[in-house]
């Protein structure tokens, strides 16, 4: 079995989402720092050359005229500094204080962040300029770390938002896909009850992504009921046909002509009677549906009354025969297999009960029991197991509890039942079918 | 007692005519459905045995066809239709009694009689008894104050529908309808010819005269 569709959306739909929500937010930062360093590198040589425009000479030669320069230069670790160096000469701005800036050798815009005071982190961008006819080297620099700690701190809110994001999205897929799913579910409903015998067709009205599936099903069940019906309708034919004769088979050992041979006469009857016994059970076999048809049902308040009226006028005359059943009870089986189970089970349980035969049907979880008890004389324990043997009996003249119960294996049997022989507390037989709910 | 018989197997029908009648039943036999809806709703036939798979019009049809009209003719379904539910139907469709072909003749001829005696009120009775006297219908014999009487068959045929009919006026014609077969036979005065045979062997007030509407059993005379 595959796990369910909505699992397996809502997972692949994370995974895409997570991996969309780290490209984005890490591409959006670096971007953006991209962004940023480049306009520091801007401002950056603006200052060098800013610097470059304050040196003027002055009577010991080359000065910085401080005024000409930013103040923040002057204000210790205030995140911008320089370093100018000619002629051995090595001027630091105020603001690095005690720091001793190492410069990089490369010129132009330094790609790596330099360790300055206090932990900052410096961006630097180092100019050569000749002036005064002296080579000067102007190294400038700028604190990067508060950008670095927002972009942290955007990070952190980019995270978080992700994640919220990602839950609402979830959540709404979870309602989305139940809502789109609905009609499927709606069809996985149908067909329990399908199962059930609580129906016997699927509801056409669904959207059209499902109808060539309900459709099919519903033909398929349509084609099996005709099928089944042909069938069972040609086997009526051909029992018919088989059976007739042998009627007039049967009526014409009454001419005096074979009355007058007894034994023949006998023997005729018994090879009869033998094909008639065999007609019988293999034309209830080929008639079963068993299970079929998903649809079938059997509901015990309607089809019980007509049983007993029947029983009752067969043997009503000597027995009592009562039926219980739990209310309202339908049993997911087609009706003719259960009547014929029984038909078969009630009318064995007659032909040995002394004044009454009792039938109870009912559900305990997911299994049917139905037990039927007479107060015959039973059969003893060693030889049940015979009689439950298939064809036991068949050849004998009565067809005594061998047949009946014969038929009744069948039929369970295509119902994947159970039966068993127990004793009756009536102090008969108790006959016990056991059949399990289809999954 | 007259029987329609509706069976589309001519020799099953054969023998089945020939076993009845040999019974004392007078016996129609029919071979088609719509036939047999359209006589069994006319002649006042006493009972019914039906095939289901017949010609014409199907048997359970024929029988829902009865039924609508309000004819209450017992029916007695013989077919080779043996599944319970088949049964069950034919049940519900009215009929009386059920019997699966392949079938003992003598247990048809048992269904025949007790289907006749539960539609006449002699509901869980094996012999037929009425006012003291008490027919054999095996042997076609009446016991009456412990001796056996034998009997004709004609006698017997005429006994078996008065005491069926215990204290009911029932006019020459009506009895003739019921008990013989053909014009001829109804037309003559055999019929006074058994009544007087039946006197004669009862006790004269067995059978009382009517004048102008018929004969009435009374078995006043058995009882006595």
């Amino acid at each position: 079995m595959k796990g369910s569709i909505q699992r397996q959306l809502t997972f692949s739909l994370a995974l895409l989402l997570i991996i969309m929500l780290l490209l984005l937010s890490q591409v959006g930062l670096w971007v953006v720092d991209h962004g940023l360093r480049q306009h520091m590198q801007d401002n950056l040589q603006a200052q060098a050359e800013s610097l470059l425009a304050a040196l003027e000479k002055g009577p010991q030669g080359i000065e910085l005229n401080r005024h000409k320069h930013d103040a923040v230069f002057l204000k210790p670790f205030s995140g911008e500094y320089f370093v100018i160096e000619f002629d051995q000469q090595r001027w630091r701005s105020r603001s690095l204080w005690d720091f001793s800036l190492t410069v990089p050798e490369r010129r132009g815009f330094s790609n790596e962040l330099i360790a300055g005071p206090e932990q900052q982190q410096l961006l630097i961008y180092q100019a050569e300029y000749r002036r005064y006819k002296t080579d000067i080297k102007v190294t400038v620099a700028h604190d990067y770390s508060p950008v670095l700690v927002s972009f942290q701190r955007a990070q952190l809110i980019g995270i978080g938002l992700g994640v919220l994001a990602l839950l609402l999205t979830l959540l709404l897929q979870r309602l989305l896909v139940r809502r789109a799913l609905q009609p499927l579910e709606h069809v996985r409903i149908q067909i329990e009850q399908l199962q059930l015998g609580q129906r016997s067709q699927l509801e056409q009205d669904i959207p059209v992504e499902l109808q060539p599936l309900v459709q099919q099903v519903n033909r398929l069940l349509q084609h099996t009921e005709e099928t089944l019906q042909r069938s069972r309708k040609g086997l009526g034919n051909l029992g018919h046909a088989l059976k007739t004769p042998l009627a007039v088979l049967m009526s014409l050992l009454h001419r005096d002509e074979l009355q007058r041979q007894p034994e023949l006469s006998t023997a005729i009857r018994e090879q009869l009677e033998h094909i008639e016994q065999r007609i019988a059970r293999e034309l209830t076999r080929a008639r079963l549906s068993g299970d079929a048809l998903p649809g079938a049902f059997f509901v015990c308040a309607q089809e019980l009354p007509g049983l007993f009226q029947l029983m009752n006028r067969l043997h009503g005359d000597i027995l009592t025969l009562q039926w219980q059943a739990t209310p309202e009870l339908r049993l997911p089986y087609d009706r003719d297999d259960l009547l014929e189970m029984l038909g078969n089970l009630l009318d064995n349980a007659c032909k040995w009960a002394d004044s009454r035969v009792e039938l109870s049907i009912e559900q305990q979880g997911t299994a049917y029991y139905v037990r039927v008890d007479d107060d015959g004389p039973g059969i003893e324990e060693s030889q049940r197991e015979q009689v439950q043997r298939r064809g036991s009996r068949l050849d004998e003249h009565s067809a005594g509890h061998g047949l009946g119960l014969g038929i009744v294996g069948d039929i369970v049997e295509a119902l994947h039942g159970t039966v068993q022989l127990l004793d009756s507390p009536l102090g008969g037989l108790r006959v016990e079918i056991c059949l399990q709910q289809r999954a | 007692m007259r029987l329609l018989l509706v069976e589309d197997n001519v020799a099953l029908a054969d023998e089945l005519c020939a076993g009845l009648q040999q019974l004392g039943y007078v016996v129609d036999w029919l071979t088609d459905g719509r036939d047999a809806a359209y006589q069994g709703a006319v002649e006042p036939y006493d009972l019914i045995i039906l095939d289901l798979g017949l010609p014409g019009l199907p048997g359970l049809e024929v029988l829902a066809q009865w039924r609508a009209a309000a004819i209450t003719t017992p029916v007695l379904i013989l077919t080779a239709r043996s599944t319970w539910s088949e049964r069950i139907d034919g049940l519900k469709a009215g009929a009386d009694d059920y019997l699966t072909k392949p079938f003992h003749q003598e247990e048809l001829y048992l269904r025949v009689q007790g289907l006749l005696r539960r539609s006449h009120g002699f509901a869980n009775q094996n012999h037929l008894s009425a006012a003291g006297l008490r027919l054999d219908e095996a042997r076609q014999r009446v016991h009456r104050q412990g001796q056996d009487i034998d009997l004709t068959g004609a006698e017997f045929r005429l006994l078996r529908y008065f005491m069926m009919h215990s204290g009911q006026v029932l006019s020459k014609s009506h009895l003739a309808e019921h008990l013989y077969d053909g014009e001829t036979e109804r037309d003559s005065n055999v019929l006074e010819v058994h009544v007087n045979h039946l006197r004669r062997k009862l006790g004269r007030a067995v059978i009382e005269t009517r004048r102008g509407q018929g004969y009435c059993f009374t078995g006043n005379g058995a009882s006595q």
